[in-house]
């Protein structure tokens, strides 16, 4: 009870950080801090209120598989679009 | 058994797109049917074939009625579930032969952007909510599966005394479970891009068409996968019964097995070679492409070891799986030709892309899926099938396939491409002999159909264990009892207690 | 690996508990492609998405956040508690609604806006409405299993189905600690 209390006011605690932190221009810290906190707030989530801490190895690694698949998707695909030589056609609204 | 009768409805309409296919392209010209039609009619065929015969045909059919079996579990781990599971698949069934009636679509099994958003003109929406509808189907499926693997095995029944088949659904299982949301949230975003007309996947509205092709592909490769790993779980079932002898290297089976699942994962970029996807990338998808040839080569050698000093005996369900051993061979090694960027870059949506993945997907998955039905018949339906008409038919269709599908391959060699309704003169020979074999084909499919139907009533009474094969569905009734076993049965051995000798 | 017998409750817990981890996971990978396809549009034109992301009402969306963080924390305490859990259900509900009903006010002021929104604008909103919008859904869900359990039986005490459905809500909350920055905070200092 008490631990649910104080993982709640950590959450708090760091959404008023990421708030506060997007008001200072720190270019792509900003989004990179922003991704941190919000792992952090997520970790806490399933640690504590999903109650992965007292969870078995099963139910911790099929949490991890889906981040690992999940990083699998994100890895290969951004692969490509990181080394890719882009040629637009004429009318493309891009680059 | 629900599953059974839709998802062979499914077969024969998909089937029937395909024969139509085969026979407009029996001659040069376009008489059969006009363009727009055959555009139509491939696409019904793929989409069809994919998502509501061959995804579901052996997890859902045979799956859901062997996996508590071989564990010896009384039911799957959520009954109700699986009944969801059904209604889900006749709800998407619903909206496919919707579409069909709104006219048809045109875009290929593959949805690719920004046609299917854009410009094309058929039901798009109504196609894209039946895959959706019917991915969620094997979703449930797959969970339901891997449950009861974990938690519903009988005592004694340690992981590596588990049947491969029980295996090979467990990590068919994993794949629907990681990659099937993966399609099913990229079809909502074609969805979104068609209806509110907002560009994701359009570069002159400031998407892009590749990010389509790799959330696609991330889905539909390992979709392969889920095609083909349940068939070598059949495989791995028929051959050592009726070779007499235990599989040959069992744990590397099963390794093998989680390879080809965790691998598949890492290689849909060989679908996009030429897509304008980073050469650099592509060298990856590549390399890695040719890593999954490591265990799919490992089972093959395998399955032929078991054979080795073997006492054969060719029924009707062996042919089928000895059928699928050299179909999947071949299958598979014309699969490295693609995997090589050089080589792929010549051959990309020609007739040779066609005939290795009807080699993989139709002679792999469709035998096995025929040789599963054969060999557990006997329990699912309490009835002997007629051995001889089996095997006729088991013959009838290998015979059929590689008439339908070997021209293909040099077909495309010579340069022929895939979705067109004319080509030139000169490739009409090899196209004769492919329509050919497909009404040889059709007819090899009716076949089963026919006298498995007629088995259903005056089959002779199936005894319990009629092939001597281990494991623990044939240590029960045929058909199971309400709860499958009576009492629960321990284990006390590993799955393939044959004896070469007997 | 110690096998449980069929029967027992507790191997019915454990059978759901693996069940809906399971889901969560099909959920993650469900989310995946908005996500993938967010840092993909972004990094193509992330001018078009901090002037989208300015569009966004800052303190309404972190309020919500604070309410759905909240209604975590409420539910939380349902599933450790053991008799008694009406209230604290009751108040996860509220605060579950509560969060609705603001996210359908901002979106109700957003029209205008994303009517006016021209190329990779238009991403940024489709987007943002679609992976809100499937939140929301998600919530609204999670609303009926609350409500479930409140009105049934199992709002008495705490037992399987409370921590079943806690970890759904959980899982929903744990999507919007991303969304949150991803859509309210881009480029705020220049706003
Ligand atoms: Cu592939």
């Amino acid at each position: 009870m008490k631990t649910l209390v104080l993982v709640w006011v950590a959450l708090l605690a760091l959404l008023a950080a990421t708030a506060a932190s997007s008001f200072v221009p720190l270019g792509g810290w900003n989004s990179a801090i922003n991704l941190a906190i919000s792992c952090a707030k997520a970790l806490l989530v399933a640690i504590f209120f999903m109650h992965l801490r007292h969870a078995g190895a099963l139910l911790r690694l099929v949490a991890v598989a889906a981040l690992l698949w999940l990083g699998i998707l994100f890895g290969l695909s951004s692969a490509d679009f990181g080394a890719r030589t882009i040629s637009p056609a004429p009318w493309s609204l891009r680059y | 058994m629900l599953y059974a009768a839709a998802i062979t409805t499914f077969f024969f309409v998909g089937g029937a797109a395909a024969t139509l296919i085969r026979l407009e392209l029996a001659t040069p010209a376009s008489d059969l049917v006009s363009a727009e039609t055959y555009n139509k009619l491939f696409t019904i065929h793929g989409v069809i074939m994919v998502w509501f015969f061959l995804i579901p045909s052996i997890p859902a059919v045979l799956g859901n009625f062997l996996v508590p079996l071989m564990v010896g579990a009384k039911d799957m781990a959520f009954p109700r579930l699986n009944l969801a599971s059904w209604y889900l698949y006749v709800l998407g069934g619903i909206f496919t032969v919707a579409t069909l009636l709104a006219g048809g679509v045109d875009t290929g099994w593959t949805f690719y952007t920004p046609y299917s958003t854009m410009f094309s003109n058929g039901a798009v929406l109504l196609a894209v909510c039946g895959v959706f509808v019917v991915g969620f189907s094997s979703i449930l499926t797959g969970l339901n599966i891997i449950v009861t693997v974990h938690r519903l095995r009988a005592p004694g029944l340690t992981w590596f005394r588990l049947p491969l088949f029980v295996w090979a659904n467990y990590a068919t299982s994993l794949i629907l479970l990681l990659a099937t949301p993966v399609l099913a949230m990229t079809l909502v975003l074609v969805a979104l891009e068609r209806f509110f007309y907002v560009g994701v996947f359009d570069p002159s509205r400031g998407g892009d068409p590749l990010l389509f092709q790799h959330l696609f592909w991330f889905y539909s490769h390992p979709a392969v996968y889920i095609m083909v790993l349940p068939a070598m779980g059949v495989a791995s079932e028929i051959i050592p019964c009726f070779a007499r002898r235990p599989v040959f290297g069992y744990r590397f089976m099963a390794y093998a097995i989680l390879a080809i699942a965790s691998i598949g994962f890492l290689v849909w970029g060989h679908h996009m070679f030429v897509s304008g996807q980073s050469l650099y990338a592509g060298l990856v998808f590549s390399l890695l492409s040719f890593l999954v040839a490591i265990p799919s080569a490992i089972k093959v050698f395998n399955w032929t070891a078991t054979l080795y000093k073997g006492s054969i005996t060719f029924s009707a369900p062996m042919l089928y799986a000895l059928g699928f051993v050299g179909l999947f061979t071949i299958g598979g090694m014309t699969g490295l030709f693609l995997a090589s960027i050089a080589l792929d870059v010549h051959l990309t949506d020609t007739y040779f892309v066609i005939a290795h993945f009807h080699y993989i997907m139709v002679g792999g998955s469709v035998m096995c899926y025929l040789g599963g039905i054969h060999f557990w018949w006997p329990k699912i339906s309490g009835r002997m099938y007629p051995e001889g008409w089996g095997r006729a038919g088991a013959l009838l269709i290998f015979f059929g396939f590689n008439l339908t599908f070997f021209p293909q391959y040099l077909l495309g060699w010579l340069g022929m491409p895939r979705r067109y309704h004319e080509y030139p003169p000169e490739l009409q020979l090899l196209n004769v002999f492919s329509s050919a074999g497909a009404v040889v084909l059709a007819l090899g499919y009716l076949l089963p159909l026919g006298y498995l139907g007629w088995s259903l009533f005056f089959g002779r009474k199936a005894p319990d264990n009629p092939w001597g094969a281990t494991g623990l569905e044939w240590q029960t009734a045929s058909p199971p009892p309400k709860h499958n076993f009576r009492d629960i049965p321990e284990v006390h051995a590993g799955p393939y207690g044959y004896d070469p000798a007997r | 690996m110690a096998t449980i017998p069929l029967a027992s409750a507790e191997a019915g817990a454990e059978r759901a508990r693996l069940g809906m981890w399971l889901f969560l996971a099909t959920e993650a990978m469900f989310f995946g492609p908005l996500f993938f396809g967010y840092v993909h549009s972004r990094l193509a034109d992330s001018a078009a998405f901090a002037s989208g992301s300015h569009h966004m009402h800052f303190w309404l969306g972190t309020i919500n956040t604070a309410v759905l963080l909240t209604s975590s924390f409420t539910m939380a305490i349902s599933v450790h508690g053991k008799e008694r859990i009406r209230g604290t259900l009751g108040l996860t509900f509220v605060l579950g609604a509560a969060f609705l009903l603001i996210k359908g006010y901002e979106y109700g002021s957003e029209i205008p806006e994303v009517l006016a929104a021209k190329g990779a604008e238009q991403v940024f909103y489709l987007l943002y409405f679609a992976m809100t919008g499937l939140h929301a859904i998600h919530l609204l869900i999670g609303l009926g299993l609350v409500a479930w359990l409140f009105l049934s039986a199992h709002g008495r005490r705490a037992g399987t189905p409370v921590e079943i459905v806690g970890l759904y809500w959980h899982f929903v909350d744990a999507v919007w600690l991303f969304l949150y920055p991803m859509f309210y905070l881009l480029e705020r200092y220049s706003a």
